[in-house]
Parts: structure tokens; C-alpha cells; sequence
């Protein structure tokens, strides 16, 4: 068998008693490097460059500073005021005031969240087939903005991710977090539309839950576990059981809307009552169980036939369906052959009970004719509903009479179609005609039918087809069924009078509960990975009290081949004398998700508090000091700085997990505020600058490019949180939704709104986004593309989005004394130059502000962060 | 060995292109490529094999018994009626007497190029799954295209189109969408550029919105001029970054690629004997609501036609769809209800089409270098559903490749008697087998095109693939 790996195996590192990969090993303070730097970063770094002989550049300019900043927090330029007061202001501590001030902006978790959802692959679409949109992801992506926000303890952070519902089930946070679950695709069809039960239906399941484990363990750890699915991993001391060891950890969920309440006070009502609901249903179904015993034989045998009689009266042979028109006013007929010409008494037309319709398909106008020619040629009308709608039959049978007509066949022919439903709303396109029964009676009996024949009808037996329009009648449950109940009522209050009663009153107050239940404020949503309670194929863990599936270890990754049986744990050897969760036997799947989160939040483990700082490094230098952000594995980099990297960790693990602490003592170096400049001496040692010994000039990501061109353009709306804007107009939505971008208005106010708020599609990414390499929502993105491409340049030059901007931007700024000027010094942060304002001005005279404006939407300096 | 132009790109896209190829050229196993391009044609809700290339006479004698399939089967939505007969007459075509439905017969007159091959498999009933196992060589999403992969391995052939176009069906995407030809964790370069022929913007964001009139020809000439000189201004102050420059060659290319697009797509110059082979009816003709063979075939035959003129400018890989998503009216080959009314006018169509692509690049002397690869994302079920349709079947189903030093008038691999799994078992086809086939012909060892991502060397092929020597000439 051949395997992806190429690399070796180290196996000597999962025997060896200390570990020897960078990553594996205890985490503990380095010593501060003996040098005069305030900083503790730039001692670390001048060390390093030191032994290399290479010189740091000089600190950047003001102006690059403070564009350099405020793209980094912000990821929108500063207001023209803000710049020139902060270029006036010579005091030493104008530039950490200047950080202080923009990390206690809101705008500042509006840009870091968005780096936060790219890891975690947040969309909002399930992708897959259908890819429908899941409107209630949102509250996820505004709990991770709030935190960043409220600068949460990273470890609370994490936790709330995992276990929120758990460890805060009354808080906001704690509930909307463990969206974090339930960020990746998710196969509609192949969970609702396949069981369990079916190997299709385990593979889609299975692919949900490694979709869970991957997206944990790489997001928190940086370790690819995922890789030990089919064999161990072939580098990293992960077994195919520690793989599913993790799976096991969230064997109980599924992704699913779930209900929450903002008002404490409410949850803890709503929650008592579902309890005090729960534990009623359980006393209920207790003495049912006991009114069982007390059954006599003679019960027991009408309990048996009225089973029966209501399965009978089930959905095995719905009756006859036409095919689907998408008119509603087509003529669709069925017909019945009596074999011979007879005289009609009556004929009774009964609707097809379907989807909890009782009178599913029943047309709105129809006439019933009676006639000797099966063509129908010369008839006599027994019925005409054709000009007014008939209305409902509902439940009961439509009958006519025959008007003494001598006829051997009766047709019914529809002339207004019903509509088909989907989830409940009739669809405009899709119309049908559906009936269960047709009985013809002649000289008071009924008369047995020849034949049925019919315009169209689908034929899917054994549920429609035309010979079940002749079946006989589904047994009345209003009659045999009644009186069948009566019978076996009678007979247990002679036996059960006190047991009955009881049950009684169980039922009332369930039901009383029930609408106390539904008095309360109505419940927010919140699509999260939890315990699903559903119905059909996608019936979840609910209905057996939220029970993990059980994980086995599976040959190679099929579904068809399980080993053994594995309990929920970690990944041994990463937190010392932590290789094992401490679960009771009885523990629920709750515990199993606080222990994965202690595990990963344990002080000791040697991956997390790595990961996160390193993270963050990454974001603010454009590469991290390990480069591989998601894979601190043997596959991935090594880090340049290894002491820098756990001087970090510690002093964030030990000083509360504060990511804005973080961010200023990064930004307050001098390593952060050095400029970009090249230099061909240092460039001879380290071409690629990982030894930093300038800055990294950064192009700017679509989000930033996009807000930037909203804001100078005077359209922004700094409205936070809520519901998406969606820049696409949706067709077809009940199938598959057709998501059309080149359909939006660009003028549409709504989507005015930073880009963090913007609806992300899975199956279809926004051209213009996706040109500039926004993150892909199936992909845990640990750092964004940076292609240059021709399509790149038409979407900067033609998307309607950025011309309309261009428009806006310089109807805005015809008015100021100097449009060309305060257009550059919006855009870039400085002042236009002598040549710059020759060009443009030449260019103005002849093709308009407008196209000027679009010009300089498409600098290279406007892309760029020096 | 490479052309400026190519360098170019690769750069652009990071320069990952580019140690692909260097590092495939480093291995002793490099071998002459046969074909240089790729026509990739993906029927969308899975064709069935039965109906039109795979005959089997043992159903058309048992049709209407009760099916057996002598184990427990697991139909998607349980269709497992009495056995169904193809629901077209078969007949010989060719020296190689390939028995074809007749709905399909226009191959007939090129079956002499195509290898068939009957015992594909595939993992999973559920229609994502298993387009992006067709389209991606995974089930799940997150992998590039087949596509994205040659244009990584291979970069461009032209120097003002995409490297990788996508025709879809015009009536909407089939399962997945556009993260079927995505580049995913591949240079963004690589990925599937959505071309459709015909309309007003062929390209998204190719020319501006016609609202902005101001932007006339001149004006778009001056910015380009404007913009390339206040680019390379800025870029001669940070000379170092290679990115600057290449941002402004991007412009250029893009400039030239608004008058390659309009020009490759095109065919008012098309002869009319062209246009007749390729089933194409007179422009903007209207149609009845009905679905119909005419209608499919000028749909269909439309897209062949522009697959040709863009391979003949230079472009390395056209995937072209047949079928949308499962909306009503039923637009593509999932036909549970009834194979004759979807499958008898799409396939009608697609052979019209597909034939005409191939003796068109035969006679202008194209096909001996560009492989056309037919597939779908699974078979259909022997057994009847309903009265008239058919089930999925993952278990097999059938592709057909043609040109490119692929052997023709074989048929490779059987299925068992009823169509339903691979006659021998143990030894199917799967689309790894494919993949690597394709890969190879165009020069490229499976096992060694690789792109890390989080620590795995990635390959198109997975761990798996084998070429099908018995298939090359």
C-alpha cells in the first residue's frame, strides 16, 4: 500500500520518554535575552540578528505607521482628522496611544474575527449538494466579534467554543459559541435524506464528525489529527485510535438550529419548565407501562386490532396523482370503467391524506361527468365546480349524485390545480392533482370498476398509481376505529379506573405545560453543533436522551470495516499525566466535550498556548514565527525564533490569555515598527526576511479592500452584528438555491455594511471576493492567498460594485476645492504629488471624475500596506 | 524549455506552478507526453450506462421479472422494481461493432476512437459526494479540480486566456457548483474560469458595466496607460518585490484577455457545414417548453464548438457540463421517474455534440493530442423505479475517453450480466485509474504531482491510481 507521507516515520517519537519535536516539549518561560532593548521581542530578535550580522531598518515614517496600523486592527484606513492630529502630535507616547485607542474600537473585533473565522471555516451555506443557506449561523460570528471585542480570556474562549452550553447554559455566549462546531459543510441530503441505517448514511455522518475533530484540533492545537482517519499519522505521534478516541468526543452531535433565550430569566423558566415537562412524560409513560400489566387478554386483543386498523389506514396506498404541471390552470382528468352501461346513483370522491392534508390534492375547480362514450364526447354533467372554487373537502368524502343517468363511465376532471408545498408554502411553479378514492354506487350497492385511465398520473406505486384510486377506502378511523376504542376503553375502567385517571391528568398537565411553554417570549436560534431531536432520516441523538453513537475504529476509514470500540480521549503526550479523560461510566456527552476542553486549555498543554500566539504574530508580520500556522507537526516549518515563540506563550498563558495585551506588546516593538525598505546586504543573508529585519510589505485582503472603497466612498454602515446582508439575489430557493451575484444592485443600502457582515456562501463564492482571495469556507485557512492574477485586475477594474463606489466616491469629493488631492489623501494617507496631479488632471479633463476615481481604486498603492 | 509567458504565470500565481513542473522534471521516470489538452464532458445527475453504452441482453429477457440481485441491496430511494430493459434498441456501429442505444448513435460514426470502459465505481448514492469525487478525486469539498491540477502541472499554452475554462450548463450548476473546478488549496491561478459563450459578459467582470458609459474605449485605453505608469513608479521605489511588477503585467494580460475572449468565442465565422455538425440551430431560435433533443443538441453542440476554438487557442483543459441541479423541470440525467423523456433528448444532444468535437479535431489534426474524458457521478440501477425511471448506481457505471494516444474501438472492463457491480469484483475501474491515465498521457507521473497542505503531500489521485495501459495505443 502506498501512502501520501513520503516523509519517515519517527516513531522513536512516540516511545521516547522526552520528547524531542519543538512543539512536544514542556512549555516554560526562556530566559530574556542580557541586552538593553525595552522590549522583551526585539531582544530576541536583535539577538538573533546579531550571530546572523544583519542590521534592523529604521522605524517606518508616521504616516506608513498609522496606515500600517490601522489596517492592521482595523482593516479600514484612519479618518483624514485622526491621521493629521496624530502626525502633529509629537509626544512619545502618541503612537501607543494611538494602539490603545484603535484596539478599544469596535472596528477592531470586526477585523479580527474575520482572521479568527477564516481558520475555523466559518460559512454560512451547508455546501454539498443543494447548498442551502443556513440563516442562523450569524449568531456564531457575532459571538467571536464580541470577544475579541471584550478581549475574553483566551481560555474561556476556547472553552465556550467546545462546551459553552455546557459550562454556561445560561449565557448568551455559552450557547451561540459552540456554533464553532458547526462552521464546516454539512451533507443536507446524505443525513436527511439517508438513515443511519444505510452506508451512505454512516459516510456522511462520519465525515461530519472528522469535520468536528479537524476542525477543533487544528484550530486550537495546530496538529493534524485528522490525518490518522485510514492508518496512524505517519509523522506525528497520532494513532488511528487517538483519531477516533476524538470522534468519540462528539459522537452525541449533529449540527442544528438550537433555541436560546437572552433574558436569563426566561431561559431558567423555559428550562424548568421543559423539565418539569420531561419529568411529567416519563411519569406519564410510567403508568401507561403499568396500565399495561393490568391489561386482560380481551384488551390486549382489541389493542392489537386497533393497531392495525389505524396502520391500515396508514400511507401505504395513498391513491391517484397526476404528473406536476407548472400551470396552475392545466385540465387533468381520470376516468372510471364500469365495464357496462348501468344507472348511477351516486359517486363519492374522497381526498388523498398526505404530508398532514387531508384532502391533499384536491383541486380548487373540477366537474364530474357520466357518459356512454369513453371518449367523453357526449357526457352528461353530474357536477360543476368550474367557475367557483369548491370548497375543502377536508377529511369528509365529496359525494354527487347521479342525477339518473344511465352511463358506463364517470370521469373527474380537474380545471384549478393544487399547489405543491415545500416545507409548508405552496410553490408557484408546481401544481398537481391528487385523490384516494373514487366509489361509484349503482341500485344501492357499489359497483365494481373495470378500469381507470387518466391524462397522466406518476405511477409510483405502491404509493400512487391509478388502480389505487379503486382500492377501497383507508378504514375510517371515525367510525370502526371509534367504536373499536370505545369498546376497549369500557373494558379497562372496569379493570383500571384508578390507573386511568392518573394518566388522565398526566396528559392534562403535559398539556398545560405545553402552553405555558409556548406563552413564553419566543426563543432566539442559533445554528451550533448539539444534540439534534429530529424526525425521519435526520432523527439525531435526541430521542435517546442525547446518548453518543458509538465510535469504532474504522479499517482504513470505511464504515463498512469496524475494529473496535473506542471511549472518548485525547491525544496522548501533550499534556503531561493527562493521556486519558477521567470519565465516570456514566458520564454524558457534555463531560466528554469539558474534558476535551480542559485538555486543550490545560496550562500544560504544549500545543495551544504556541498556536495562538503564534497566530496572532502572524497577523500582525504577515508570516509566523512558525510558518505553518495550522501544522506544528514534523511536516510543518520549524519556528525561527523558538524562545521568542515560548516567551510568548507564557507571558499569554500567565497573564490571562489577553489577546489585546498581546497585540501591544507586538505593536510597541521595534521589530513591528521597523519600515519595509529592502536592503541588498541583509537580502544576501536572508532573502525571504525571516530573521525580520524589516517589515513585510502586505497586500491588502478583499475585506479590506472592500471596506476601504465603502468608506472613502462615503457609503458605510458601521451598523454591527444581526442577521447577514446578502450581495446576491437567491432563485429557485427550494431546491437549490440559485445564488446570482451579477444580479444584486451595487446601490442596495443593506450591503453597505463591513464585509465581515456579508453572507458566505459555500458552493458559490462572490466573484469579486473570491478574485482577491477571500478565505474559503470548506478550508481551514491559516493564511490567505496572495495570487496575482488577469482576473484579479478585471475585478478590480469592472465589478459594478467597485465602479458604482468610483461613481459615489467622486460625486463626494467634486465638491471639496481639490477633488484629485483629497481623493489620494483619502485613499493612500498622504499628499499627491506635482506629477501625480499633472496626469490625473490630464486624465479628468478627458474621461471624468468617475473614471479617475477608479484609477486610483486600482493603485498598486492602494493595495499595498508598506 | 520554458516560455516567458508561462514563467510569467506561474508567478503570478505564487510561482508554486512552477516547482511543480521543476520538480517533476528532476524525475528519471519523466516520460514523452501524448496529448497536450484536455476535454473533460460531465453529465450532472448521472447518466445511465445502461440505456446508452453498456448492453446487456440479459435484462431485455428478463424485463418485468422480479430484479434479484441475488443480495441485499441499498437503492438510494429504494427503487427496486422488476428488472428494466434498456429503454432503446441497440445496435452494432463501426469496424468494432460497438453495440450503442440508439439515442446515443451519432457516436456511432467515431466509436472507432473511443475506449469505453464499463466497470467504474464509485463510493456513495448521494450525488455531492460523488460529483467531487469525479470532479476532484475526493468526496468531500476542499480539492482542486482535475483541471486545477494539469494547469498546476503543466501551466498555461496561451498568453491571453485562462488556463482551465468551465462551460456549464447555462441553466444552472450541477451538484456543488463551482467548487467542482475550484483551485482550493492550489495557486488561485490554477482555478476553473467560468466561460459562457453566447452571452453579453462571457467572463465575469471581462469588460465594465455598460451603466458607466463615460468609460469608452479611449477612456479604458488612457487608464491603462495612466495606471501602468503610476504603477511602475511605485513599484521603482520598492524594486525588490517581485509582486509589484507582476500586479502590473496582470493588468496588461487582462487588457489583452477582453479582446482574446470575445474573438475565441465568436463563430459567426463558423461555416454552416460546421454548425450542421455540431447540431446547431439558427441564433436566438426560441423553444417549446417542453424538453427536446433539437433544443439539447444547439445547447450542447454550442459549448462543443467553443471547447474547440478555445483549445485551438491554446487552452489546456475545458470541462463542459450536460445538466443542471435537481430543480423542477428536470434538466439534467437524475431521472428516478422516467429515463426516456430526460435521458432520450440530453443524450440525443450530447452525442451530437460529442461527436462532432471529435471529428473536428481529427480533421484538424487535434485529436492525436487531445484527450475527451466522458463521465458522470455514477450509474443507474437495473431495476425499474416507478414505472419508467431508474435508481443510482455507485457500484458502476461507465466513462469513455477518445484522442490523445488512447486506443479506440476497445471496450475495457465488464460489468456483471445485469449492469449492477463490476463482473470481476476485486478489480474495478475507480476515477483514480482515470485520473492517472489522463495525467499520464499529458506527461505527468500521478504519484509525483503533489502540493503540501497541512502536512499532507497532496496528489489528485489520493493514495491510489493506476494508469490503464490496456487503453493507450
Amino acid at each position: 500500500m502506498r501512502f501520501v507521507f513520503l516523509l519517515f516515520i519517527c516513531s522513536a517519537l512516540t516511545n521516547a520518554a522526552e520528547p524531542t519535536w519543538w512543539s512536544l516539549k514542556k512549555l516554560s518561560r526562556p530566559e530574556l535575552p542580557e541586552r538593553s532593548e525595552a522590549n522583551s521581542i526585539d531582544r530576541f530578535i536583535r539577538e538573533k540578528q546579531n550571530t546572523l550580522n544583519l542590521t534592523p531598518a529604521k522605524t517606518a515614517d508616521k504616516r506608513t505607521l498609522a496606515r500600517r496600523l490601522a489596517y492592521d486592527l482595523w482593516g479600514i484606513p484612519l479618518s483624514p482628522k485622526r491621521l493629521e492630529a496624530f502626525l502633529k502630535d509629537t509626544r512619545p507616547e502618541a503612537y501607543s496611544d494611538l494602539v490603545d485607542e484603535l484596539l478599544a474600537s469596535p472596528r477592531y473585533g470586526e477585523r479580527w474575527a474575520r482572521h479568527w473565522l477564516d481558520v475555523v471555516h466559518y460559512g454560512e451555506s451547508h455546501g454539498y449538494d443543494k447548498d442551502q443557506p443556513r440563516p442562523h449561523a450569524w449568531p456564531y460570528r457575532d459571538y467571536v466579534i464580541r470577544s475579541f471585542n471584550e478581549d475574553k480570556p483566551y481560555s474561556r474562549f476556547v472553552r465556550e467554543q467546545i462546551a459553552g452550553d455546557i459550562l454556561w447554559p445560561h449565557s448568551e455566549d455559552g450557547i451561540v459559541a459552540t456554533g464553532f462546531l458547526s462552521t464546516g459543510p454539512w451533507d443536507l441530503i446524505g443525513h436527511e435524506e439517508v438513515p443511519e441505517s444505510k452506508i451512505d448514511g454512516k459516510v456522511a455522518r462520519h465525515l461530519d464528525r472528522d469535520d468536528m475533530v479537524t476542525a477543533t484540533i487544528t484550530t486550537f492545537c495546530s496538529l493534524t489529527a485528522q490525518c490518522a482517519q485510514c492508518h496512524d499519522h505517519k509523522a506525528d505521534p497520532v494513532s488511528m485510535k487517538d483519531y477516533y478516541s476524538l470522534q468519540a468526543v462528539f459522537a452525541a452531535l449533529d449540527r442544528t438550529n438550537r433555541e436560546y433565550d437572552l433574558d436569563p430569566a426566561v431561559a431558567d423558566k423555559r428550562a424548568a419548565l421543559k423539565e418539569d415537562q420531561r419529568t411529567r412524560e416519563i411519569r406519564l409513560a410510567n403508568a401507561e407501562k403499568a396500565l399495561e400489566k393490568i391489561k386482560t387478554p380481551e384488551i390486549k386483543k382489541l389493542d392489537v386490532k386497533i393497531t392495525k386498523l389505524r396502520k391500515s389506514s396508514g400511507k401505504d396506498h395513498l391513491g391517484y396523482h397526476s404528473q406536476v404541471s407548472n400551470k396552475q390552470d392545466a385540465v387533468k382528468w381520470v376516468q372510471l370503467d364500469l365495464g357496462k352501461s348501468m344507472p348511477i346513483d351516486r359517486i363519492e370522491i374522497l381526498g388523498a391524506r398526505e404530508y398532514g392534508f387531508d384532502d391533499f390534492g384536491f383541486p380548487h375547480r373540477f366537474k364530474v361527468e357520466a357518459s356512454n362514450k369513453a371518449d367523453f364526447s357526449r357526457s352528461a354533467i353530474l357536477a360543476d365546480f368550474q367557475e367557483n372554487d369548491h370548497p375543502r373537502s377536508g377529511s369528509q368524502p365529496v359525494i354527487f349524485e347521479g342525477k339518473s343517468s344511465v352511463s358506463r363511465y364517470i370521469r373527474f376532471t380537474a380545471t384549478k390545480l393544487w399547489s405543491r408545498r415545500h416545507k409548508g408554502k405552496p410553490l408557484t411553479n408546481n401544481w398537481i392533482f391528487a385523490l384516494d378514492e373514487m366509489t361509484v354506487t349503482s341500485d344501492g350497492k357499489q359497483v365494481p370498476v373495470k378500469k381507470v385511465t387518466a391524462l397522466d398520473s406518476i405511477e409510483a406505486l405502491p404509493r400512487w398509481g391509478r388502480t389505487n384510486l379503486i382500492d377501497g377506502p383507508p378504514a375510517d378511523p371515525n367510525t370502526d376505529l371509534a367504536s373499536l376504542v370505545a369498546k376497549r376503553d369500557e373494558f379497562l375502567k372496569n379493570v383500571a379506573a384508578k390507573e386511568l385517571a392518573k394518566i388522565k391528568t398526566g396528559r392534562q398537565k403535559v398539556e398545560a405545560l405545553t402552553k405555558e411553554l409556548s406563552a413564553l417570549p419566543k426563543p432566539r436560534l442559533a445554528y451550533v453543533g448539539a444534540v439534534h431531536t429530529g424526525k425521519g432520516n435526520f432523527i439525531g441523538r435526541g430521542h435517546l436522551n442525547g446518548q453518543p453513537r458509538d465510535i469504532h475504529i474504522l479499517d482504513r476509514g470505511d464504515v463498512t470495516q469496524p475494529l473496535d470500540k473506542v471511549p472518548p480521549n485525547p491525544v496522548p503526550g501533550i499534556v503531561v499525566g493527562m493521556d486519558q479523560f477521567d470519565l465516570p461510566k456514566d458520564h454524558t456527552e457534555g463531560d466528554r466535550r469539558v474534558a476535551l476542553a480542559n485538555w486543550i486549555t490545560h496550562p500544560d498543554n504544549t500545543l495551544t498556548w504556541r498556536s495562538i500566539v503564534n497566530r496572532i504574530w502572524q497577523y500582525h508580520f504577515g508570516t509566523g514565527l512558525v510558518e505553518t500556522a495550522n501544522d506544528f507537526g514534523q511536516i510543518g516549518e520549524k519556528p525561527s525564533h523558538p524562545e521568542l515563540l515560548d516567551w510568548l506563550a507564557v507571558e499569554f498563558r500567565d497573564g490571562g490569555g489577553s489577546m489585546k495585551s498581546l497585540h501591544r506588546i507586538i505593536l510597541n516593538s521595534d521589530t513591528y515598527k521597523q519600515s519595509s525598505l529592502h536592503s541588498s546586504s541583509n537580502s544576501a543573508i536572508d532573502n525571504s526576511n525571516k530573521f525580520l529585519w524589516r517589515q513585510n510589505r502586505r497586500r491588502l485582503d478583499a475585506e479590506s479592500i472592500r471596506d476601504s472603497v465603502l468608506i472613502v466612498a462615503g457609503k458605510m454602515d458601521f451598523k454591527m452584528g444581526g442577521p447577514s446582508f446578502q450581495d446576491f439575489i437567491i432563485e429557485k430557493p427550494q431546491h437549490s438555491p440559485h445564488y446570482k451575484y451579477n444580479k444584486a444592485d451595487p446601490d442596495n443600502a443593506a450591503t453597505h455594511r463591513r464585509s465581515i457582515y456579508r453572507f458566505l456562501v459555500r458552493s458559490q463564492p462572490q466573484p469579486f471576493m473570491d478574485a482577491l482571495d477571500c478565505a474559503d469556507p470548506s478550508l481551514h485557512v491559516d493564511r490567505r492567498g496572495e495570487t496575482t492574477t488577469a482576473l484579479q485586475a478585471l475585478a478590480l477594474m469592472n465589478n459594478k460594485f467597485m465602479v458604482r463606489m468610483a461613481e459615489h466616491f467622486a460625486a463626494k469629493i467634486a465638491i471639496q476645492p481639490d477633488p484629485i488631492g483629497t481623493a489620494i489623501r483619502l485613499t493612500l494617507g498622504r499628499h499627491i504629488t506635482t506629477d501625480e496631479r499633472v496626469l490625473f488632471e490630464a486624465y479628468q479633463k478627458k474621461h471624468g471624475l468617475p473614471a479617475t476615481c477608479r484609477i486610483i481604486f486600482n493603485l498598486s498603492e492602494f493595495s499595498y500596506v508598506d | 524549455m520554458l516560455t516567458t509567458r508561462r514563467d510569467f504565470l506561474w508567478q503570478s500565481g505564487g510561482g508554486l506552478g512552477g516547482i511543480a513542473l521543476a520538480s517533476m522534471m528532476g524525475q528519471e521516470a519523466q516520460f514523452q507526453p501524448k496529448a497536450k489538452r484536455v476535454v473533460q464532458l460531465f453529465m450532472s445527475g448521472a447518466a445511465s450506462h445502461l440505456d446508452l453504452f453498456d448492453f446487456k441482453p440479459e435484462l431485455i429477457k428478463r424485463h418485468g421479472e422480479k430484479s434479484d440481485f441475488g443480495e441485499h441491496v441499498e437503492a438510494f430511494q429504494n427503487g427496486l422494481g422488476p428488472w428494466k430493459k434498456p429503454v432503446w434498441e441497440f445496435s452494432p456501429h463501426g469496424r468494432s461493432g460497438k453495440m450503442l442505444g440508439e439515442t446515443v448513435a451519432p457516436l456511432g460514426e467515431v466509436v472507432d476512437d473511443i475506449a469505453f470502459i464499463h466497470n467504474l465505481t464509485g463510493k456513495t448514492g448521494v450525488h455531492s459526494q460523488a460529483t467531487y469525487l469525479q470532479a476532484t478525486g475526493f468526496d468531500r469539498p476542499g480539492f482542486p479540480g482535475m483541471g486545477s491540477w494539469v494547469s498546476y502541472g503543466l501551466g498555461s499554452m496561451n498568453d491571453n486566456l485562462p488556463t482551465f475554462v468551465v462551460l456549464p450548463d447555462h441553466r444552472g450548476f450541477a451538484s456543488n457548483g463551482p467548487k467542482n473546478w475550484s483551485s482550493a488549496f492550489l495557486p488561485a491561478v490554477n482555478q476553473g474560469t467560468i466561460i459562457r459563450p453566447g452571452t453579453k459578459e462571457p467572463i465575469t467582470h471581462l469588460n465594465a458595466p455598460e451603466s458607466a458609459a463615460y468609460l469608452t474605449p479611449q477612456a479604458e485605453t488612457d487608464a491603462g496607460r495612466l495606471l501602468a505608469k503610476l504603477n511602475s513608479e511605485h513599484f521603482a521605489q520598492r524594486a525588490s518585490d517581485s509582486r509589484l511588477d507582476a500586479r502590473i503585467k496582470s493588468y496588461e494580460l487582462a487588457a489583452r484577455m477582453q479582446l482574446a475572449a470575445p474573438e475565441a468565442l465568436d463563430i459567426s465565422g463558423e461555416p454552416d457545414y460546421i454548425r450542421k455538425m455540431y447540431g446547431l440551430e439558427p441564433d436566438g431560435r426560441s423553444w417549446p417548453k417542453e424538453i427536446n433533443w433539437k433544443e439539447e443538441a444547439d445547447y450542447f453542440g454550442r459549448k462543443c464548438l467553443a471547447a474547440r476554438r478555445l483549445l485551438e487557442r491554446g487552452v489546456r483543459f475545458v470541462q463542459v457540463w450536460s445538466g443542471n441541479d435537481n430543480g423542477f423541470p428536470r434538466r439534467n440525467w437524475d431521472s428516478h421517474e422516467d429515463i426516456g423523456r430526460d435521458h432520450g433528448p440530453l443524450s440525443r444532444g450530447m452525442a451530437i455534440g460529442a461527436a462532432a468535437l471529435i471529428k473536428d479535431l481529427k480533421q484538424r489534426g487535434m485529436l492525436d493530442d487531445t484527450i475527451i474524458l466522458w463521465t458522470t457521478e455514477f450509474g443507474r440501477m437495473p431495476s425499474t423505479q416507478g414505472s419508467k425511471g431508474r435508481d443510482h448506481n455507485p457500484h458502476v457505471f461507465t466513462n469513455w475517453l477518445a484522442g490523445g494516444g488512447i486506443k479506440g474501438g476497445i471496450s475495457h472492463g465488464e460489468s456483471d450480466q445485469w449492469g449492477y457491480k463490476p463482473a470481476d469484483r476485486k478489480n474495478p475501474t475507480q476515477v483514480y485509474d482515470i485520473h492517472a491515465t489522463i495525467l499520464h498521457q499529458l506527461g505527468l507521473d500521478h504519484e509525483q504531482l503533489t502540493f503540501r497542505k497541512d502536512s499532507i503531500d497532496r496528489r489528485l489521485t489520493d493514495v491510489h491510481g493506476h494508469v490503464i495501459e490496456e487503453i493507450l495505443a
